[in-house]
């Protein structure tokens, strides 16, 4: 049985999602009819306004939530609830709070990969604190580090667990601006490497333009009520990327106009005029 | 901090007056062991005047001196009422000093009594601690939605533990397991329903967190559920701890042969009320100290949280 249309299978295939949300007794279509791919190593962004869903896609991949139609395929086998071959870094409390941040990664080691010993889940916890900037944080509680050093050691985590798949939900929506930059940034490295090993799949939702541009293949734009795929785009520009390089060039902008309209007329349509400001 | 600071304060000012009050002729019909006061004060300055030494924190230093400020001036003024100038009944107001005395002469017979009463508390608290928060946490966790078990609760800890007394000790067979049962009863409910409560206000995401790291059952109430909601556990067993010394020395009163309350009750029926007020007293030592070191340990398993 063939899984794709493409001549290579696709690591996560989303066909004709629909789900709905009861909340107050009253049901809501949160999605309706969502389809796409996401191809093995590749790094895809969900965009869309607040209330188009896309945090609830990602529940779905995560395996939290069930859908009412459709299917979710991962490697051709259908998804049914959650599993350690998908890391989750979520907004908030990705990490228990009353784990040290060594012992919250090496916990997420333990869950995922069977039979690494203990000694080894330290080393390991140790090596990817280093990797994310976190060298001596080793021992403090979540509560002792600021938010961005909390979703560095969430990403840490979500990376020693070693999984083929990442599914990010806004990560770094409540960081502040500048540390938001630096975290981009951090992720792009990681996950771009140094083209010795395979990238991992990656869904990574989020309402920031840029943010999706700088580190997305491909960027999904859903529309709200109920959530649907817009438009699927590619993004143009050539990896290893460059914020500073690539922010002030014309296609840069072009590009991001482009995707602005396509979120920004989704909101004048829901409206009905066209005195919004973005 | 200055040598000033440290060392020059109101509270050694306060010692030297209960000193020289000391000096004053005693004019109780009683024996009043001023000698056994002044000792006990002198040890309690010369462990201040050490703690002054060691201590950092210039809080933490005031908080102790006016402490052993407090007490200098109770003992001043309390031996200036009993044994200097005798303005109080003496047979129903010991001087400190008869007190101290006492404590120091019944030294032995308080500790078995200390040792009795914290045993029956211990025992009975753990018994129901160990029952008590798994049961909540399983509860809890598999009804989430439900919220019968809370109304059951509510209902059995509304009756006053004190009231299953006669009725434990009709069913069982020594006071000290009837005092062991009651002090269980008193406890479970409280700390089942901060179980309980804990578990119901776990924040989703945290739980959300867990389930895609795929715990087993078994590690979502036992690494997830029970650290996340020990807060409210540990509000139960303050509440339950607070309770079953109430209830421990009042059965203690009623038909023990050991134990604080009985030392108490047994000695104020002999008109001995220099032995009443030492055991009053040290039930509150008592007390404190349990209530201290049980703190300790809920910060210490809370250090966690900022």
């Amino acid at each position: 049985m063939s899984t794709s249309n493409t001549a290579v299978a696709n690591k996560i295939e989303i066909k004709n999602l629909t789900v709905n949300y009861t909340e107050n007794r009253k049901s809501f279509n949160a999605l309706n009819d969502v389809s796409f791919g996401v191809g093995r190593g590749e790094f895809v962004s969900v965009i869309g306004a607040s209330g188009c869903g896309k945090s609830t896609l990602l529940s779905v991949l995560e395996g939290l939530y069930s859908p009412a139609g459709g299917t979710v395929q991962i490697d051709g086998k259908e998804l049914h609830g959650t599993g350690t071959e998908r890391g989750v870094v979520f907004q908030h409390y990705s990490l228990f709070p009353w784990m040290t941040t060594r012992k919250n990664i090496e916990f997420g080691i333990k869950q995922a990969r069977h039979g690494v010993k203990r000694s080894e889940r330290t080393r390991i916890a140790d090596e990817f604190l280093h990797k994310v900037g976190l060298d001596g944080f080793g021992s403090k509680y979540p509560s002792q580090l600021s938010g961005g050093m909390q979703q560095r050691a969430a990403i840490a985590r979500a990376l020693a667990m070693d999984t083929e798949i990442l599914l990010m939900d806004e990560p770094f929506s409540a960081i502040d601006a500048k540390n938001r930059v630096v975290l981009q940034e951090l992720l792009l490295s990681l996950w771009e490497g140094d083209g010795k090993e395979e990238r991992k799949t990656v869904v990574f939702v989020t309402h920031d333009i840029d943010e999706a541009i700088l580190l997305s293949d491909k960027i999904v734009v859903l529309t709200a009520h109920p959530g649907t795929v817009n438009e699927i785009v590619q993004v143009p520009f050539e990896r290893p990327r460059n914020r500073s390089a690539l922010v002030g060039t014309e296609e840069y902008g072009k590009f991001r106009n482009r995707l602005l309209g396509l979120l920004y007329n989704d909101i004048r349509e829901r409206i009905g005029g066209d005195e919004v400001v973005l | 901090m200055t040598w000033k600071k440290r060392f020059l304060r109101v509270t050694h000012l306060l010692f030297i007056i209960l000193l020289l009050v000391q000096l004053l002729p005693d004019r109780s019909t009683k024996e009043v062991f001023t000698g056994k006061l002044v000792t006990f004060a002198t040890g309690v300055e010369v462990v201040t005047l050490l703690a002054s030494f060691i201590i950092k924190k210039p809080q933490s230093l005031s908080l102790l001196l006016d402490i052993v400020g407090f007490v200098y001036v109770l003992l001043t003024v309390w031996s200036l009422a009993t044994a200097k100038y005798n303005v109080l009944n003496d047979m129903l107001f010991p001087a400190p000093g008869k007190v101290i005395n006492q404590f120091v002469e019944d030294r032995q017979k308080i500790l078995i009594n200390i040792r009795s009463s914290v045993g029956i508390t211990i025992q009975g608290f753990l018994l129901a601690a160990v029952t008590a928060i798994p049961l909540g946490l399983f509860i809890g966790w598999s009804a989430r939605v439900g919220g019968a078990a809370t109304y059951i609760t509510k209902f059995f800890s509304s009756i006053p533990p004190i009231v299953y007394i006669p009725y434990g000790i009709a069913l069982l067979p020594t006071f000290r397991s009837v005092s062991v049962f009651v002090i269980f009863l008193a406890t479970f409910w409280p700390v089942f329903a901060g179980t309980m409560s804990g578990v119901l206000g776990v924040d989703k995401k945290i739980i959300d967190s867990a389930k895609v790291l795929n715990v087993s059952k078994p590690e979502m109430l036992f690494s997830v559920i029970l650290p996340a909601s020990l807060q409210q556990i540990f509000l139960g067993c303050n509440q339950g701890l607070s309770v079953s010394f109430i209830l421990l020395t009042s059965a203690e009163m009623i038909g023990a042969r050991d134990g604080m309350g009985y030392y108490v009750k047994y000695y104020s029926d002999f008109g001995d009320y220099t032995r009443t007020i030492t055991g009053l007293l040290v039930i509150g030592f008592v007390v404190i100290a349990v209530t201290f070191l049980f703190n300790k340990l809920q910060n210490y398993l809370l250090r966690w949280k900022r």
